[in-house]
């Protein structure tokens, strides 16, 4: 308590009270543009923080973490253009509300979700550190796969009625996550000689060239047909929800937020995997499962609440044990080092002054940046009015820096072009793009995982039924998957009685 | 408000371009005339960038060196890409490197080699470890290698992020003081290197490590997994109950090393510039930091000792990947 309360101090002193709000707002700006992430923000930052009090350069980092959170879903819900992997799920069920006119509750609702679930978190991150770390250490090559398997088995059921074009969906995003130096032999796969090839197709050039490249393409089809969709979009409804909405998600969000955090705790899992986890848990388990992806205002919350728990929960392994869970704590490990900080399990016992500021910084950037993102709502609903002819080329310039920002080649604007003309193809075939994009984004990890288990097994499949928490995932993917039939004959039975 | 933005990004850009060019007018022939770039062949935040903004950041405080110091991240391909665009720039231009440079050709990954750069200094070095859990049943390092000798398949060993590194290449070095044969090790390739081999061996899900010291050091400090050997040539501060490979009778230092070259054909008077300005920065209190910070050991070699330096490693490490089975 005694160390609560001087975190507290620490996060409250003017300079840090600056650095919440100034990481809170870069981090809502990048996580809404698309390509631009946490992990490029806090990168770019590394050097401002040389010289830095470490307290508030950890303070700095962790506020553009989670503000990303809250900013990635505004494109999702505005555009149809998630900014992450882990606004993914937001598209489903936000892009729809705005189309309904609902934009303005849709991100008022995202917000307070992102609020809820970030301070949920941090209560979990205070009480549950040291035994979660210990947790994660339980996941090894075998459990982690089914985790994948169970990521994507979700993915596929929820595209109901289209589920072959989900599948093919999937196998796409697997066979380009095969790109690249395999890391068990070494072998270059697919990589045309191109040494930039090597390293994989990284995910977000994907997600920018089908979402927001192939949103632009696609809408190029009807740009002179647009009148009459101006019409309807100019409607964008109030900037609060109502309490219906709220009596709706309420519960989506304080089940979603626990989920995500522990999701996040789990290193290299994180915000993607464990947003699309809700969703398609909160699908399954709601009463009006037909209305979800049609702008169900619970589909949207839920997903929020657990990436935003997520981002916290991967602070955890990062203090705990000094092992980076996503690409942004990578880059904030190595900030760390640099400033003579090494995280892992010394760090609690010989600067828990700095553990302590960190989490009351969470608090207090929570409480910001859900005001930053009301405040900005009815800002943000005005690019529905932007006409299509200024930001379809607006989109097109920033999904152009976005994609340069990754690793500065040219090489990936060509990569960029091919995924936007197959997003347009996609949209224009109707097939689900969240599972080619989710698919890539696990594949490679998934890939792995199964060979170091049955390596470590020497070929043996009774590995992936060793454990406890095998099993459980296995029924889980198992669920996920047949859950819709049997509900469905269920139902059959019931009307033909 | 999207004009507004418009506007804002316009005004950035033209800053940027601004901050590239106004520095630029130190004049006359006398080397360096311009810019200096240093080239970090990895994304921002990784250990190649971290030395490279390092470098700058020191060359630039102490005033050593005038002109203006940019660092561009040309991540891909292990350092091919970054190495890459060096081999094509003037003397104006320089790189991080470590061992990569060497392995990425002998293992037939990239047509270059140290012989077309113009090396510079050797900087600093991280030295391998090789740990195990606290109650692992192997508590020193011969005990480790006799259970891998008898039965290679019983010993899980935990390497990242790929084969042909330093992390695994010196374990094949050291088990093959001890006729094992490489190609009977039992590796488990964990892509996300470093940190994810070490979660792996809190989890028991490997037997054995080898990896950076700086992975494992906190968690031998804490009692969590226990360093059997270090690679270094004595033993190192704070780690004064863990042997050097040497002591265990295995005759070998193996630095995991990082230096800084230029492009092929430097003259002689632009290597000696360097020299002078890269001697001089090893000496500053901001390096001796850095290193610290890092678990680094200061490793500075003159650009004519990393010449000879370069030769005799590519030399040992073709014999390690011929031993190791990767190139057939």
């Amino acid at each position: 308590m005694e160390g609560f309360m001087e975190g507290l101090l620490t996060a409250i002193e003017p300079i840090n009270l600056f650095w919440i709000v100034l990481g809170g707002f870069l981090g809502t700006v990048v996580g809404m543009l698309p390509g631009l992430g946490p992990a490029t923000a806090v990168a770019v930052l590394i050097p401002v923080t040389f010289g830095m009090d470490p307290t508030s350069a950890i303070i700095l980092m962790a506020a553009i973490y989670y503000g990303a959170m809250y900013g990635g879903s505004r494109s999702s819900i505005l555009l149809n253009t998630p900014g992450d992997g882990s606004a993914i799920a937001a598209t489903f069920d936000g892009y729809p509300m705005a189309q309904k006119g609902q934009a303005g509750q849709a991100m008022a609702i995202s917000a307070v979700a992102s609020f809820i679930g970030g301070i949920i978190a941090t209560f979990g991150f205070i009480f549950l550190a040291q035994p979660l770390a210990n947790f994660a250490l339980k996941f090894g090559p075998a459990e982690y796969f089914l985790l994948m398997l169970l990521t994507l088995s979700a993915i596929v059921s929820l595209s109901i009625g289209k589920m072959i074009k989900g599948f093919i969906a999937m196998c796409l995003g697997l066979l380009l996550s095969t790109v690249g130096i395999d890391p068990q032999t070494g072998i270059h796969r697919f990589t045309l000689d191109n040494p930039h090839l090597s390293e994989g197709i990284d995910f977000l050039i994907v997600i920018i060239g089908v979402y927001a490249i192939g949103e632009v393409f696609y809408n190029f089809l009807t740009i002179n047909k647009e009148k009459k969709s101006q019409d309807k979009k100019s409607n964008m409804g109030k900037v609060w929800f109502s309490k219906e909405q709220w009596k709706r998600s309420k519960w989506p969000i304080l089940r979603s937020a626990p989920l995500g955090f522990i999701v996040g705790v789990l290193p290299g899992a994180g915000g993607s995997i464990a947003s699309m986890i809700s969703y398609s848990t909160e699908k399954q388990i709601s009463k009006k499962p037909d209305e979800f992806g049609k702008g169900a205002v619970e589909g949207l919350a839920a997903p929020e609440s657990a990436n935003n728990a997520a981002s916290v929960g991967a602070m955890i392994p990062l203090l705990t044990m000094g092992i980076p869970g996503s690409g942004t704590t990578a880059v904030m490990l190595g900030a760390l080092i640099m400033l003579g900080v090494r995280p892992g399990p010394m760090l609690f016992e010989n600067d828990p002054g700095m553990i302590w500021g960190l989490i009351n910084s969470m608090f207090i950037g929570n409480i910001v940046l859900v005001i930053i993102n009301i405040l900005l709502v009815g800002l943000l609903v005005k690019v529905l009015k932007t006409p299509a002819k200024v930001l379809y080329p607006l989109i097109i310039m920033l999904a152009f820096i976005g994609t340069y920002t990754l690793s500065y080649s040219t090489v990936d604007f060509y990569l960029l072009l091919i995924f936007g003309v197959i997003g347009l193809l996609m949209k224009v075939m109707d097939f689900p793009i969240a599972p080619l994009v989710l698919a890539l984004i696990v594949g490679a990890d998934m890939e792995q995982n199964f060979r170091m288990a049955l390596v470590s097994s020497n070929g043996s499949v009774s590995i992936f039924f060793s454990s406890w928490i095998s099993v459980v995932l296995l029924i889980l993917t198992v669920l996920s998957l047949f859950y819709p039939l049997i509900m469905k004959l269920f139902l059959n039975k019931k009307s033909a009685n | 408000m999207k004009k507004r933005g418009f506007l804002l990004i316009l005004g950035l850009v033209l800053l940027l371009s601004a901050c590239g060019t106004t520095k630029n007018s130190s004049g006359g022939s006398a080397y360096p005339n311009k810019h200096i770039e240093i080239v970090a062949p990895a994304s921002p935040g990784g250990g190649w960038d971290l030395t490279a903004r390092s470098v700058q950041k020191i060359l630039k405080d102490n005033e050593l060196v005038q002109n203006n110091i940019n660092v561009i991240n040309k991540p891909g391909g292990g350092g091919e890409v970054g190495w890459n665009y060096l081999n094509t720039k003037d003397s104006h231009y320089l790189a991080v490197n470590s061992s990569l440079l060497l392995t990425n050709n002998l293992l037939g990954q990239s047509k270059l080699t140290h012989q077309d750069f113009t090396p510079l200094a050797t900087l600093a070095t991280e030295w391998q470890a090789i740990a195990v859990s606290v109650d692992s049943p192997y508590q020193n390092i011969n005990e480790l290698f006799e259970q891998i000798k008898k039965d290679p398949t019983s010993v899980k060993i935990g390497v990242g992020p790929g084969l042909g590194n330093d992390d695994h290449l010196s374990f094949v070095q050291a088990t093959g003081m001890k006729d094992i044969q490489a190609k009977d090790l039992n590796f488990l390739v964990y892509d996300g290197g470093g940190g994810d081999v070490v979660t792996a061996l809190l989890g028991k899900h490997v037997d054995a490590v080898t990896t950076s010291l700086s992975e494992v050091k906190e968690h031998h400090l804490a009692g969590k997994v226990k360093i059997l050997a270090v690679s270094s040539d004595e033993r190192l501060e704070e780690l004064e109950d863990v042997p050097t490979l040497q002591e265990e009778g295995l005759d070998m230092v193996f630095p995991h090393w990082r230096g800084i070259m230029g492009p092929p054909n430097m003259t002689e008077e632009e290597i000696q510039y360097w020299d002078e300005k890269l001697s001089k920065m090893v000496e500053s209190e901001e390096w001796k930091q850095l290193l610290e910070n890092n678990d680094w050991d200061s490793f500075y070699q003159t650009s004519e000792e990393t010449r000879l330096f370069m030769a005799e490693q590519e030399k040992l490490y073709k014999e390690l990947i011929d031993q190791s089975g990767l190139v057939q």
